[in-house]
């Protein structure tokens, strides 16, 4: 059995909602989850949104079903673009979160993200017709450097006409990238909009995925989002600094057997 | 001979509000079912929901409800079980959602298979009880865990499971 992960469920003010939420999630079976934050520059000035951290947001984690260990919650931010210049590539506010992705509004935009942007997860909007093509090449570039695409499945369970353009949006999205590199998440904001890990698998066959693709996508297409955002944190995953957490009073110590 | 195949889908409904577990029935259940693979896969989904589904078991104080579906297209008829939102019967909406556990081509392999998650859930029970008592009586439930012989369901077992709740 592998490991199932839902790299994108909503966060809210309401932090008993976000624990029902994660508990629910555990109950399914999925091993991780990563708590969206979404940052719109175009529609409100304010700054980028700071995460909690999971262990002040919950003391104790609930055990993932059929395994012996917590869940693992992490952070994610989510940006929409409509201009370039609402990705900062390096900013420090995008540090402390685990995952970055982006939901890119026009086609440049799109074009930029697959083949520029140093970031783990590409989203797909599902909640309109999309006004742009997939083509080929920046697809291509953005499997070449391990981004992947991510389709949420909770809006086509909320209404109808939002189900035709996630079906529709999700069948374009295959075409020009075979199955390969996406990623199916929640996006869901109460409890009871999560489905089981092996109920979104076979969700795919409607997105147009095959069996297996559609469960490499809740499994290993999520496991490499995560190794990818670790090598994004390092230097391509090979040299990763850590600021000591005792140099101040081991220093000291020296300094007073001095 | 060649048997008629079926397949056999283990569901559990999920629910925020436990008790209201008690109210559903399965032809609730069934003409939810249809309904949703109507409204998702249209007429022709609703044909081949129509020819050999059933609902072959509920169990209302834990949720589990066995489907028949036939086996050429269940992957598409269980596509559609994603939407279900709710449930309705006796006049109320039950606002829920039905997540698969396993597929089986028999019932027996899906009666094991309950059986092994409801040992499960008992070990996952077994933290959060408060007393002593309770605790014994989770123990107890676990170790009557096994698999009957015969036909024999594994009524008793599921009966145990809700005592905690």
């Amino acid at each position: 059995m592998a490991e199932f992960m839902d790299l994108n469920v909503s966060t809210c003010e309401d932090q008993s909602r976000v624990l029902d939420l994660i508990s629910t999630a555990a109950q399914l079976g999925f091993s991780t989850v990563a708590l969206n934050y979404e940052f719109e520059p175009s529609a409100n000035h304010r700054a980028v949104p700071s995460p909690t951290p999971t262990n002040q947001l919950i003391p104790q984690l609930p055990l993932v079903q059929g395994r012996s260990r917590p869940i693992r919650v992490l952070n994610r931010l989510t940006i929409v673009t409509s201009d370039p210049g609402h990705f900062r590539p390096n900013a420090p506010e995008y540090r402390c979160y685990d995952l970055l992705a982006v939901r890119p509004t026009t086609e440049k935009l799109f074009h930029a993200a697959c083949m520029m942007y140093d970031v783990d997860i590409i989203s797909v909007s599902v909640t309109e017709k999309l006004p742009f093509f997939f083509k080929r090449a920046p697809v291509n570039g953005a499997t070449d450097r391990g981004v992947v695409f991510e389709l949420s499945y909770a809006a086509a369970i909320r209404d109808a006409t939002r189900r035709r353009y996630t079906i529709s949006n999700a069948v374009s999205l295959m075409e020009s990238c075979r199955g390969r590199n996406v990623i199916l998440s929640s996006a869901a904001e109460k409890p009871l909009e999560l489905r089981g890990p092996y109920d979104v698998a076979n969700l795919g066959l409607l997105f147009g995925l095959s069996d297996g693709d559609a469960k490499e996508a809740v499994s290993s297409s999520c496991r490499s989002v995560l190794l990818h955002a670790e090598t994004r944190k390092t230097a391509s995953g090979v040299v990763h600094t850590v600021k000591s957490p005792d140099t101040g009073p081991a220093a000291k110590r020296r300094h007073l057997m001095e | 001979m060649v048997r008629v195949k079926s397949r056999y889908l283990l569901c559990e409904v999920n629910v925020s509000d436990r008790t209201r577990l008690l109210l559903l029935d399965d032809r609730a259940v069934a003409e939810t079912v249809k309904a949703t693979v109507a409204r998702i896969h249209g007429d022709y989904g609703a044909a081949m929901c129509s020819i050999r589904f059933s609902v072959k078991y509920l169990n209302t104080h834990t949720g589990i409800v066995f489907l028949r579906f036939p086996k050429r297209c269940y992957k598409l008829l269980w596509s559609a079980l994603p939407f279900i939102t709710c449930i309705e019967t006796r006049g109320q909406k039950i606002p829920c959602f039905l997540n698969c556990l396993h597929v089986g081509g028999t019932i027996r392999t899906c009666q094991k298979f309950l059986i092994r998650y409801n040992t499960q859930q008992l070990h996952r029970m077994l933290p959060k009880c408060k007393n002593e008592e309770e605790k014994q009586q989770v123990r107890k439930a676990i170790l009557n865990c096994i698999l009957p012989g015969g036909n024999k369901q594994d009524e008793d077992i599921l009966e145990s499971d809700d005592e905690e709740e």
